[in-house]
């Protein structure tokens, strides 16, 4: 057995800064507690170092339950990264908070649970890795100690605590009837198993990932936290822990096999990207616009989870997907952050009173209808190509419309940018960077996709 | 080379040479004549410029640049005979002369693309060797040019129109110019003549009928600018018969010869005109007489003209008539014999005794008529010495017989002239023999019916089916719009509609109240262990 713990260098990173900047954070004074984001950011840009250097190498298993593979090298790059990214937007957010220390420490430790959640292939590490990365989010989702953050907060923490419950008892049926919790010995213990307690297993197993994917019927957190939490939890909520719960959700498909696992998901993926694009119709708040768009797309992205282990296109489409997703997700929240509007018709004149940060947005918005050149059109070709390969023609059709019905919303938030400005107000800048740098990487990682899938 | 891979340019034989010379001695004279007579600037730009073109199209290796030259040469005699542009006359008379010239043009355009196929070459040498369909389009082609450029049959009467210009364009065009470029080409391109087998023998009996019968319309004529017109076609005649005959060293001994006779009798013609106001040769009687000088240089040039000897014409039409035989031979002495009665004609009516003062003719005027009636004496001589074959690098023949005949006829006929006083006048030839009518008959009349026919055709069925297509597709438009659009916008509508009925129904499950969260999350995953075990 390989229990060689520098497998795990990036989590002990992540690991080591937050430890650091906890404890360091209790001796600093309110005004220099600023350098635990310091401390917090080095530990990211130290896990991304190892997680690059790592990717280069052999594959492995570690520990008998983490295992390092494409899958994780992806979910270790995308989810350090973007919490670099959020570490950015929260710094403008609860700088000289009483508790901005705890802050950091949360999303980091929130992200190391996430990293975990999708580089494993052991039913109870997920089980310890859903709750490490859900239970400081719950926690940050109500950090402003405000009404909508503290009702947020509630309603995430009771839909995680139900489907989280529900999770436990999938994983307990799941180690019964298939005689063990490893994917490899699941795999052969679940094919001469019942349907019916499979059936039954997978679908609890299910509620607790798709409640981190924020995919029906663990959507219904995603609006209420989204609009209610602070803005650059919302942005985290709504990208990080999906990253995970998509890998692990990909990985358990590939590596375990169920029957009925392509129809499931397939069904699931169906209902999300239509339950999401049409409540995204009519929503006047960006936050709740924008929450309904992951929604959506995470129907988009179990597009190719469901059609895991049977076609080759299935991987790549789901570590590109879910990159280009993250990255423009975090782009379009950055500029929410960086304006501080709320309202659509506050957008008005964006593109005139900040040019920069108006085209980012624009960038992103029709990087998620999945314009050519942007990341998530690469994404989306894949997607398409999963689908069809997997000889589910009708979910790429269901995907191919839904694409269609989402330009609608899309344009509605598009079209008032280039109207006459209202008030104006410089955006603030970190976040803006952060919007032009995350417009930046939709359009590298397109335009040069061929690089990067070969 | 004026196109790459297609070599040519200008360059300049015993042919060129001769042809330059004389073109130059006579622009000389007929400039400096007109010097006296105080034309505008554009008259001396439009006569440099004629002369130009003809100096390329002489110097010219290849068909690309003949062309050019041909075809400015062209243009120029049309602003030259329409010179006096207010009188509208004129200018239709430039029209005529400028579109039959024009239409035989189209013949040298055809010869250089069969030139191109045939010969895979535009150099004028290399036409003859030519594959031999092509070859024979090719000669067929420079032939109708060639006839057309010199006024023969049939294109005769544009010369008559002619006569419209100037004097001194006259003198110009008729003598080393414009016609004499037709005659040029035919003796240019003999080779390509002769190898056809039938071009040469066309050429030959086309110049000798237009020397017999252009000669009998310049014996009817009444108009002296007239009278010398048709001599002119008659004249060229005897050079393209020499083309025809492969008699090049003839052809151009005459061709030189006849220009300066001509370009003298054109200028005492103006003279006369502008002294006298008239070109009547019935009002011009006893004209010779009242300036002698200029009476003296027409007496010598019409003599020439009549082919009395030992004057020039004389010796060089001698010179052609010796290559020909049979036929040819006839033919060319009748027409030999025409012309000395029409320059017998004009020299009675201008020399007949009549009352009337002297008049003045300036200076700049005069010099020129000297030199060339100096040329039109004695430029037989090289023809009687064989000195033009020398220059030209051909063989020359002439024939005692042949000439002593010949000029027994001219003296007999100009005395026989002198002594009757009178001349017949055929009527038919009076007209020019109708030609210009015939070919407003045969080629003008059908060509606008054609056109107007085409126009028509073009206005009702062209035309007609662009607007019943345009007719159907507004019809069908209109249909579209009445019966389709409302259909398809109503099912647009009704998506539209659909979607955000779908859209409000999509949000209704987000009611706030987690209890109904958790309850239709318990649904949905109740249904989705029953999706699983069917799937299953």
């Amino acid at each position: 057995m390989n229990e060689n713990p520098a497998d795990l260098a990036p989590e002990l990173c992540v690991l080591i800064a937050a430890v650091l900047g906890l404890a360091g954070g209790l001796f600093l004074p309110r005004r220099r507690q600023w350098q635990v984001a310091v401390v917090c950011a080095a530990g990211l840009v130290a896990g991304l170092a190892a997680a690059g250097v790592a990717a280069t190498r052999a594959d492995l298993m570690a520990f008998d339950a983490f295992a390092v593979d494409p899958v994780t090298h992806v979910t270790r790059i995308t989810v350090l990264g973007s919490t670099l990214a959020v570490v950015a937007l929260a710094r403008g957010q609860v700088r000289d908070h009483p508790r901005e220390t705890e802050h950091y420490v949360l999303i980091l430790l929130s992200a190391l649970g996430t990293v975990v959640l999708g580089a494993t292939s052991d039913l109870l590490v997920l089980v310890a890795a859903y709750l490490l990365a859900s239970i400081p989010a719950y926690a940050l989702a109500g950090f402003g100690k405000d009404a909508p953050g503290t009702e947020a907060a509630l309603k995430y923490y009771l839909m995680g605590a139900l489907l989280g419950v529900l999770m436990l008892a999938g994983v307990t049926l799941l180690s019964g009837i298939g005689r063990g919790t490893a994917y490899p010995v699941l795999r052969v213990g679940l094919a001469d198993a019942p349907q019916a307690a499979v059936a039954a297993g997978v679908v609890a197993l299910l509620a607790g990932l798709l409640f981190k994917a924020g995919a029906v019927p663990g959507h219904f957190w995603v609006p209420d936290v989204a609009e209610g939490a602070p803005p650059a939890i919302a942005a985290y909520v709504t990208t990080v822990p999906k990253i995970g719960a998509f890998a692990a959700l990909y990985r358990f498909g590939a590596e375990t096999l169920p029957d009925a696992w392509p129809a499931l998901l397939a069904v699931v993926a169906a209902a999300t990207m239509t339950l999401g694009n049409l409540a995204a119709f009519g929503q006047d708040n960006v936050r709740r616009l924008l929450a309904y768009s992951t929604v959506s797309q995470a129907g988009y992205l179990l597009v190719p989870v469901a059609m895991a282990g049977r076609t080759d296109l299935a991987q790549p489409a789901v570590l590109y997907y879910v990159a280009a997703y993250a990255v423009t997700n975090l782009g379009a929240f950055a500029v929410v952050v960086a304006t501080g509007r709320d309202d659509l018709a506050e957008y008005a004149g964006l593109l005139r009173g900040s040019p920069l940060v108006g085209l980012s947005l624009v960038v992103c918005l029709l990087g998620f209808i999945g314009t050519p050149p942007t990341a998530v059109f690469v994404g989306k070709v894949l997607m398409f190509g999963a689908a069809l390969d997997g000889h589910y023609a009708w979910l790429a059709v269901v995907a191919a419309v839904n694409t269609a019905a989402s330009v609608f919303y899309y344009l509605r938030w598009i079209v008032p940018l280039f109207r006459r400005p209202s008030v104006p107000s410089p955006p603030a800048r970190g976040a803006s960077a952060v919007a032009v740098t995350a417009a930046l990487c939709s359009l590298a990682l397109g335009i040069g996709s061929g690089i990067a899938l070969s | 080379m004026m196109l790459p891979g297609w070599p040519g340019g200008l360059a300049v034989d015993g042919l060129s040479a001769v042809l330059l010379a004389t073109l130059a001695v006579v622009l000389v004279a007929v400039l400096v004549h007109a010097a006296g007579e105080k034309f505008g600037a554009r008259f001396y730009v439009l006569m440099l410029v004629f002369a130009a073109a003809m100096a390329v199209t002489v110097t010219a290796a290849d068909l690309v640049l003949l062309l050019m030259g041909w075809e400015v040469m062209g243009a120029m005699s049309y602003a030259l005979i329409g010179y006096l542009w207010p009188d509208a006359e004129r200018v239709r008379s430039a029209d005529v002369a400028f579109l039959t010239t024009r239409a035989a043009d189209l013949g040298l355009y055809m010869a250089a693309g069969f030139a191109v196929a045939g010969a895979h070459s535009l150099r004028l040498d290399d036409l003859a060797a030519a594959e031999a369909p092509w070859r024979d389009l090719v000669a067929a082609g420079v032939v109708v040019s060639a006839l057309g450029k010199s006024a023969q049959l049939p294109f005769s009467f544009w010369l008559s129109r002619a006569m419209a210009g100037p004097s001194p364009v006259s003198a110009l065009l008729h003598s080393a110019t414009m016609v004499a470029a037709g005659a040029y080409l035919l003796l240019r391109l003999h080779p390509l003549l002769a190898a056809t087998g039938w071009a040469d023998t066309l050429v030959s009996w086309v110049g000798a009928l237009t020397a017999l019968v252009l000669g009998a319309v310049a014996l009817a004529q009444r108009d002296l600018k007239q009278l010398l017109a048709a001599s002119t076609c008659a004249q060229i005649g005897f050079m393209v018969l020499a083309a025809g005959l492969g008699s090049v060293a003839g052809g151009t001994a005459h061709l030189v010869a006849h220009a300066a006779v001509k370009s003298l009798l054109f200028l005492c013609a103006g003279v006369w005109l502008s002294v006298l106001g008239t070109q009547r040769l019935g009002e011009l009687r006893g004209a010779a007489r009242r300036h002698r000088p200029v009476g003296a240089a027409f007496g010598a040039g019409a003599l020439a003209l009549a082919g009395v000897p030992p004057l020039s014409l004389w010796a060089t039409k001698d010179e052609v008539l010796a290559d020909a035989g049979g036929g040819l031979l006839a033919v060319g002495l009748a027409a030999s014999v025409l012309s000395a009665a029409y320059a017998a004609k004009a020299l009675l009516a201008v020399f007949r005794p009549a009352e009337g003062g002297a008049f003045r003719v300036p200076l700049l005027e005069s010099v020129p008529l000297a030199v060339l009636a100096l040329g039109a004496v004695v430029l037989g001589i090289p023809a009687l010495a064989g000195a033009w074959g020398r220059v030209l690098g051909v063989p020359e023949k002439s024939d005692v017989r042949v000439a002593a005949l010949s000029g027994v006829l001219a003296v007999v006929t100009v005395a026989a002239v002198a002594g009757v006083r009178r001349v017949p006048e055929p009527a038919w030839a009076v007209n020019w023999l109708w030609s210009e009518r015939v070919a407003l008959a045969v080629a003008v009349r059908p060509v606008f019916a054609l056109a107007r026919a085409l126009a028509r055709f073009d206005d009702q069925v062209v035309d007609g089916a662009v607007r019943g297509i345009v007719r159907g597709g507004r019809w069908a438009a209109g249909l579209t719009g009445r019966r389709v659009e409302l259909r398809v916008d109503g099912l647009v509508d009704a998506v539209g509609r659909s979607a955000r009925w779908l859209a409000a129904l999509a949000r209704r499950p987000q009611t706030g109240q987690v209890h109904m969260y958790y309850a239709q999350a318990a649904v949905v995953l109740a249904v989705l262990v029953l999706v699983a075990l069917l799937a299953g």
